[in-house]
């Protein structure tokens, strides 16, 4: 092989490096400009991700760099011949032993992170006494029922429950907890800003829980093809101080239980706009 | 070389042939079944009409008199691009189109100064970023800086590029019900062109408010496919219910246009009236057709545009909706027994659809029923609607509303019926204290605990 060769096997791993490097200051990184997770475990799940990303950067690195060493030695090297050999133990077994052990370390690494996320024992206590709403996918919406305030979530609806649909409101700086549900098919929970992803399973109420560490409107998307109008499945998760929850709480509740007399209708209109805003 | 230099050729001249292909088909408005039934000599005015009222899909028309909101925009030209004589293309740069929708394409074009005062042009395609016009060379028209024009149905087209892109793929380019997705949707999707939408809150005999058909673009109709879309802004909601009541108010005319003609010249009634017994010959009856056509048919136009066009504005006013005169009755055991009470009671008679239990399997389910349209008995047991689909009552246990949960939404209901469902208007039999036990009875339903 030539050297023109050599060139050619060394221009691609560099490329695909300089365009991972790239990424973050084109936009082609972590949604919303790339920003900071918008929880704390997010933050953390982020970690992960990098640490994962270091790993395999490293090794990625350093293979192709003896690849490429190996291809510009030979072709420096045009008298000897190359050699066939069959099986060397020693180096089967480094290469076996040590990504072994990078798994492992990753493993345990992660433990704890996912046990907060997903073990319901270690879900916060606050957020599983009282769960905040329930979540329902249906095709092609995302529909929310919170408990009449002061009362708690049930699991059968009550009369008093307070419906909305593809907004729902969360009060931010602690954790709350959904119990998802699906009324159709196969639907998944996923708040990109948040790193929270769950599939919503017909017959099955899950419990997710997250906690938005800043106030924002954030996107909630569906991310399991659901069917031809799965695009449209799209919400905002509105995480508002605790005041303005309890605020919107009593709107929705002035709303739902409206009568057709007084003047309720125009406040409705106004404090829509103020989300639209925000 | 396997892959020699004719395939290259050939691969070469298939993508090229497929290359026209990719340009927009053109798009037409739909006419409905009953248009199409009349006889051509007699479907051809009415086809006519509403293309120089309504245009089509891409060819927008402005018609005054209707309440809808064109949004027409004032501009000036700026500068004129000098072009070929042979060009059959004027290019001009525009002022005033800065701030408004930046899809002008189709959009018709009046000057209103200069030469060409009074005449319309189409708009072949527009540029935002540099705000350049492209219009037909014309013999009437000769642009000139500084000279005025109003482009038209500019709000119109914003409408209906959002409703094409959000709407159109169930309730179809015309708002017949019948786009690609409508085929896997039960409850299939609202035909629009009857002018009659299910959930409002105006009285039994008005048209639905613009603020009910925004609320349920918004909130969706649960239990139904029709999604929510509460991401869109306030703005591009009205830009949709503004086209869609467009989209209402011409199948209205076309309806009322074909239910003056069918009568008498429809093709089945063609060939009655030519048949032995009807006596007539063809050159009679299209005689007796150009003749109603010449004295009577601008007459029909205009009075079935006006009239469609005052029933979308009185839906509209304040005095059209349903304002209950009491407020709702406090929700106790005993409000819920007279509700009960009247629910079985013969003076409103809801057992007989909904049920005793209120489970929506009343006798009247079991029944066949007449088509008021047609005279004639339906195919299958049960309720109908008016658009033909088969209708079960509503369980009343399963705590869906699609017309809204609120009590007044279950009010409103209950006052003035479901327009195009054989649920009657309760208004004038009932009550308002009445309404309201019912409300708060069947309200009750689904938490009741036998579920």
């Amino acid at each position: 092989m030539g050297k023109g060769w050599c060139l050619f096997f060394l221009f691609w791993p560099v490329a695909a490096v300089a365009s991972c490097a790239m990424a973050p200051f084109v936009n082609w990184s972590f949604p919303y400009n790339n920003a900071q997770a918008a929880s704390n475990l997010g933050i953390r799940i982020d970690g992960l991700f990098y640490l994962i990303l270091v790993i395999t950067a490293l090794v990625f690195i350093g293979t192709q760099a003896i690849l490429v060493y190996a291809l510009w030695r030979s072709a420096n090297n045009r008298d000897k011949r190359a050699m066939q050999i069959h099986g060397n133990h020693k180096l089967e077994l480094i290469w076996t032993i040590i990504p072994g052990l990078i798994l492992l370390f990753l493993s345990i690494y992660q433990m704890n992170i996912w046990a907060d996320f997903r073990i319901q024992k270690y879900f916060p206590e606050a957020a599983v006494k009282a769960p905040l709403a329930e979540v329902t996918g249906r095709q092609f919406e995302w529909r929310f029922r919170y408990p009449a305030i002061g009362k708690k979530l049930q699991q059968k609806p009550q009369s008093d429950d307070l419906h909305s649909v593809n907004e729902l409101h969360v009060p931010f700086g602690k954790p709350v907890l959904i119990q998802l549900r699906s009324d159709d098919v196969q639907h998944s929970f996923f708040l990109p800003a948040l790193r929270v992803k769950q599939d919503a399973l017909p017959g099955l109420q899950i419990p997710v829980w997250f906690e938005a560490n800043k106030p924002g409107i954030y996107d909630l998307v569906c991310a399991e093809l659901c069917g031809w109008g799965h695009y449209k499945m799209k919400a905002h998760v509105i995480v508002e101080s605790e005041s303005d929850y309890q605020k919107y709480l009593k709107n929705l509740t002035q709303q739902q239980f409206y009568d057709g007399l007084g003047k309720i209708a125009s406040q409705e209109a106004s404090v829509e706009s103020e989300a639209t805003e925000k | 070389m396997r892959f020699g230099l004719s395939r290259l050729i050939l691969l070469l001249l298939v993508s090229l042939i497929s290359l026209p292909g990719c340009e927009q088909p053109p798009v037409q408005f739909v006419f409905s079944k009953k248009t199409n039934e009349l006889m051509p000599e007699a479907a051809k005015p009415v086809k006519e009409a509403l293309l120089k009222q309504f245009g089509n899909p891409f060819a927008l028309n402005q018609f005054e008199d209707l309440p809808t909101d064109f949004g027409d925009i004032q501009g000036t030209v700026k500068s004129v691009e000098t072009t070929e004589k042979d060009q059959p293309l004027i290019h001009f740069q525009v002022t005033g189109l800065e701030n408004t929708y930046h899809k002008l394409q189709g959009l018709p074009l009046e000057w209103t100064s200069g030469k060409g005062q009074g005449q319309v042009s189409r708009i072949k395609s527009y540029d935002y970023e540099t705000s350049t016009v492209t219009i037909e060379k014309s013999a009437e028209i000769a642009p000139q800086p500084g000279e005025t024009f109003l482009v038209e149905c500019v709000r119109l087209q914003q409408g209906r590029d959002l409703y094409n892109r959000h709407c159109m793929h169930c309730h179809g380019m015309s708002g017949e019900g019948t786009g690609p997705t409508s085929r896997y949707l039960n409850p299939p999707p609202r035909d629009f062109r009857l002018g009659i939408y299910k959930y409002t809150s105006t009285k039994q005999t008005s048209k639905a408010q613009e603020a009910d058909l925004s609320r349920t673009v918004k909130d969706g109709i649960a239990g139904t496919y029709m999604p929510s879309f509460k991401l869109l802004t306030d703005d591009e909601v009205s830009a949709i219910v503004n086209y869609v009541v467009w989209l209402s108010i011409r199948g209205e005319i076309e309806k009322k246009l074909d239910d003056e003609l069918f009568l008498d010249y429809s093709k089945e009634q063609l060939s009655e009236r030519t048949s032995e017994q009807g006596g007539e010959t063809k050159e009679e009856v299209l005689e007796e057709l150009k003749e109603f056509m010449e004295l009577d048919f601008p007459d029909t136009l205009e009075f079935a545009t006006s009239s469609v066009a005052e029933a979308w504005e009185e839906a509209n006013l304040e005095d059209a909706i349903v304002i209950p005169e009491t407020p709702r009755v406090p929700d106790t055991p005993e409000s819920r027994e007279r509700g009960r009470k009247l629910y079985l009671s013969d003076k409103t008679k809801c057992a007989t659809c909904h049920g005793p239990q209120g489970r929506g399997n009343g006798t009247a389910t079991h029944d066949f029923w007449t088509n008021p349209a047609t005279n004639q008995k339906y195919p299958n047991r049960g309720l109908h609607d008016i658009w033909g689909n088969q209708l079960s009552p509503r369980d009343l246990h399963r705590g869906i509303y699609r017309g809204g949960r609120r009590p007044i939404d279950s009010y409103r209901r209950l006052f003035a019926g479901i327009k195009g469902t054989p649920m009657p208007a309760f208004g004038g039999s009932l009550s308002s204290q009445e309404l309201w036990d019912l409300v708060n009875y069947v309200m009750s339903l689904p938490y009741d605990g036998n579920r």
